[in-house]
């Protein structure tokens, strides 16, 4: 790629002078880091859409009151320092002093009032992260305070992607709430105080980033320019990657990750992400809808049938045969590293079709029966094949499986409304702590009270509907842990889902080109080296 | 003339309201866009919301209606996902579909209608049985197929050409083209050729097929025993009457190639609107599926017309 040489303008502005508004080139110059990723961020305003590819992108650009470091765990960034208020719950936090909006604009508390107030707007899909929030104040220019409505010890965790924008700049350009139909000022334009500035966008063709010279941290990347383009087809992918075109694509399919690691001057980088791929059931379903045997009952109510299904699922010859090796069974909706991990049930269910069939038996279905299993087939690694595996597997010990697979685009309509036996599902948790997936998934649903959302199959336990409130209130560490840990057990012992590994995350880069892998899947430029 | 003309349009007119209407009842098989623009935290209720918001708990026909209403006052509305307008999505992505498409039709026009002549007029040379199996090699793999043999031989193995994008382009107003430079036109190649592949193999077994016809019939036997010379019988005479059926297909294809052209868009990541409306499948973006398809309707009307009026000049008899 070359820079469009003044012969070509000045040959261009004579021929048609006549029909040009204006005459412009796009090009590139060399030393620019590219990347390229399966989806465009769909917008460049922070608080609009809580999605991974918006967060990832736009935390080389905006900046939260902590954000996280390499391995995950909190850090100062734009406050120094915290600590729980006194006499109260919640949480003060000293801000950093001399930092900067891209625009110039100093950064100050009322900047973090505001944010707050736009980011729980009800024009903000990320709202639901200050549902505990009851109050905030400010205390002087650099102290804030976040009151909550109880005590909340994993406040500041939650709130690592909740970014900081520009109070008079918001206001100045009409962008004081996130757009919710019509796009507004922050949809296309940024002004924030991280490492990077925008310097130009086309929606799902190209965006540019450039470093910005008036950031507080001392930069770490070497990267001059950044230029993202998204890149759909998996296979265009490889290919722009190792004719040289891009640097660095996440993710790829595992299915490649060998013929990159086989050529020279490019590289692999495989970690674990912190989504576990699990099962699902649907607990208060009546009657099975797709049994061609059962149809008066829904013997997975029952928590020995559940059980029987987890003993009956090979994960050893999964990771082999569809993975390479490449996965990490899971024990629990978690992975290990997790805050909140229960180390007393690491163990999962081990594969015994033996143990399944007596269960079956004591259940009263020595025969088995049939049952629909639901799959995505676009969304997670492998998906399809691996509900394939696992159908035939069920069908060994006599839980005939009836597969059905479908796009991600309809699937979780389909869940909500009950339309399944058994179903696929993956969850990350999005505050990197077991809290999380016990208030989505394992806690009853309570649309009031805004939990278990995605508990599709409606698992109810009076007990961990009990615990839930008492874990996101704990302070003390060995407590809290104690009261994770009885969930973690009750839902191993009733199998309320069925645990089955930890998705694989793989990313590829060429060779000179150094960087962090975040189990989160984000990729910021500020860890980047380019040799 | 004139009347034509207008007849023709307010027939589109109708084309399109069936098209937005069938894609409309489409729509709701497609997924819900709610769970694709909202995260996983999102609650129960705030979707609900807003669903209620975007008007999506209406009945269908009401959905319909104001989608019509709208786009027939000029407000094509605004993208579910990326909240822009929908008439500006579509309009910046038009110039890179259409350029592809002229080129992959250039392409099959400038090898095809040669190759078609040569062919028909040694129909068991060497040449012709190889050209004829390549093109139906050609023809029977499918087109992503052809796009990544293409992108790995040229672009990987061979470095020669981009594998994705289109390079450098430039602006001229609105329009942002990618013929004026020479980056442009090296990204264009690939796309193009695997877009105009099929029609270069159509193209070249028509006017094979057309011209071993003409060249049986009675005026070409009575111009080669006059004593014309063969070079202009074959390209003024016979190849000339050739025509008519030719540009009838072709110019129908255009409308296909500009349709069909998604496929090739996604293998080369070529910003065009085929690849905006697979990524609107993706994401369940209601308005730029409708819109984009209401365009593409248009689009066939157009072309069917502007080969209506080809053929008055095309063909002599049909000005009488």
């Amino acid at each position: 790629m070359k820079k469009p040489s003044l012969r070509h303008s000045a040959l261009l502005s004579s021929v048609l002078v006549s029909l040009v508004a204006g005459v412009s080139a796009t090009g590139a110059s060399a030393e620019t880091f590219r990347w390229a990723s399966n989806t465009d961020p769909q917008t460049m305003d922070p608080h609009a859409v809580n999605s991974a590819p918006v967060l990832s992108f736009l935390n080389n650009v905006y900046e939260g009151l902590v954000r996280r470091g390499e391995a995950m765990a909190i850090e100062p960034s734009l406050a120094t320092s915290w600590e729980p208020l006194v006499g109260k719950n919640g949480w003060r936090f000293h801000l950093r002093k001399n930092v900067t909006f891209q625009d110039g604009a100093a950064f100050t508390a009322e900047d973090v009032l505001f944010s707050y107030q736009r980011a729980s707007s009800e024009a903000a899909d990320v709202r639901s992260w200050f549902a505990p929030v009851a109050d905030v104040k400010v205390v002087d220019e650099y102290t804030i305070d976040f009151v909550t409505k109880a005590p909340n010890p994993l406040f500041p965790d939650s709130i690592a992607n909740f970014m900081i924008l520009d109070k008079g700049w918001a206001e100045k350009n009409n962008a004081a709430l996130p757009a919710s139909d019509a796009e507004n000022f922050a949809t296309m334009n940024v002004n924030g105080t991280g490492p990077f500035v925008l310097s130009s966008r086309d929606p799902g063709v190209k965006t540019v980033l450039k470093p910005y010279s008036g950031w507080w941290d001392t930069a770490t990347h070497n990267v001059t320019e950044a230029v993202f383009t998204p890149i759909g087809n998996p296979a265009t992918g490889i290919a722009a990657l190792l004719s040289g075109e891009i640097d660095f694509i996440q993710p790829i399919p595992l299915q490649d990750a060998k013929q990159v690691e086989s050529r020279k001057g490019f590289k692999i980088l495989e970690g674990e992400e912190t989504r576990v791929i699990m099962f699902g059931f649907g607990h208060e379903h009546e009657k099975l809808l797709y049994s061609s045997d059962v149809k008066d009952a829904n013997p997975f109510k029952d928590p020995r049938v559940r059980l029987a299904a987890s003993h009956a699922i090979n994960m050893a010859s999964i990771d082999r045969v569809l993975f390479r090796g490449k996965i990490e069974a899971a024990s629990q909706l978690v992975p290990a590293g997790i805050s909140g991990y229960s180390e007393e049930n690491a163990a999962r269910h081990e594969y015994d079709p033996k143990r399944s069939k007596e269960l079956l038996a004591e259940a009263g279905y020595p025969n088995g029966f049939s049952f629909g299993l639901k799959c995505t087939n676009d969304r997670y690694i492998n998906d399809e094949a691996l509900c394939r595996a696992a159908a035939s597997m069920l069908s060994a010990v006599g839980l005939k499986a009836k597969l059905s697979t479908g796009p991600v685009r309809d699937y979780w309509t389909q869940l909500r409304a009950d339309d399944f036996d058994m179903y696929l599902l993956g969850w990350s948790p999005g505050t990197f702590d077991m809290e999380h997936p016990i208030r989505f998934l394992l806690h009853s649903q309570d649309d009031v009270k805004k939990l278990g959302s995605w508990n599709f199959g409606n698992y109810s336990n009076a007990r961990v509907d009990e615990l839930l409130p008492l874990i996101q209130q704990e302070i003390n560490p060995t407590n809290r842990q104690n009261l994770i840990d009885e969930v973690v057990s009750i839902s191993q012992k009733e199998a309320a889902y069925i645990p089955l590994y930890t998705q694989p995350l793989i990313w590829a880069t060429k060779e000179n080109v150094d960087m962090t892998q975040r189990a989160d899947n984000f990729f910021l430029l500020r860890w980047v080296t380019v040799n | 003339m004139f009347y034509f003309i207008y007849k023709r349009l307010i027939q589109s007119v109708f084309v399109m309201l069936a098209v937005a209407f069938l894609a409309f009842s489409l729509f709701r098989f497609v997924g819900d866009p709610i769970t694709q623009m909202t995260g996983v935290e999102t609650s129960v209720v705030d979707q609900e919301r807003l669903r209620e918001e975007l008007g999506l708990n209406d009945p269908f026909i009401s959905q319909f209606g104001r989608f019509t209403v709208d786009m027939l006052q000029g407000d094509f509305g605004y993208s579910f996902r990326t909240r822009q307008p929908v008439a500006e999505m579509i309009a910046s992505r038009i110039p890179a579909t259409l350029e592809l498409g002229v080129v992959a039709l250039l392409i099959s026009l400038v090898v095809g209608i040669p190759a078609g002549v040569y062919t028909a007029l040694r129909p068991r040379g060497v040449i012709t049985q190889t050209i004829l199996m390549t093109t139906l090699i050609g023809i029977s793999i499918p087109t992503f197929v052809i796009g990544i043999m293409l992108i790995f031989l040229f672009g990987v193995q061979l470095g020669w050409l981009p594998t994705f994008g289109r390079g450098e382009t430039v602006n001229i107003g609105f329009w942002e083209s990618s013929f004026f430079s020479i980056d442009g036109w090296r990204a264009l190649i690939l796309p193009a050729v695997t877009l105009g592949v099929y029609q270069l193999t159509l193209t070249m077994r028509l006017v094979r097929a057309q011209m071993m016809d003409v060249m049986r019939s009675d005026y070409i036997r009575f111009a080669t025993a006059r004593g014309v010379p063969m070079r202009q019988l074959y390209f003024r005479h016979a190849l000339a009457n050739t025509m008519v059926p030719v540009i009838t297909i072709i110019g129908l294809q255009f409308g296909g190639v500009i349709a069909f052209s998604i496929v090739t868009e996604s293998v080369f990541q070529w910003p065009g609107m085929g690849l905006l409306f697979l990524e609107s499948i993706r994401f369940v973006d209601i308005p730029v599926m409708g819109v984009y398809l209401v365009v593409i309707a248009f689009f066939f009307v157009v072309v069917n017309l502007l080969v209506d009026l080809l053929y008055v000049a095309i063909d002599p008899r049909l000005r009488v």
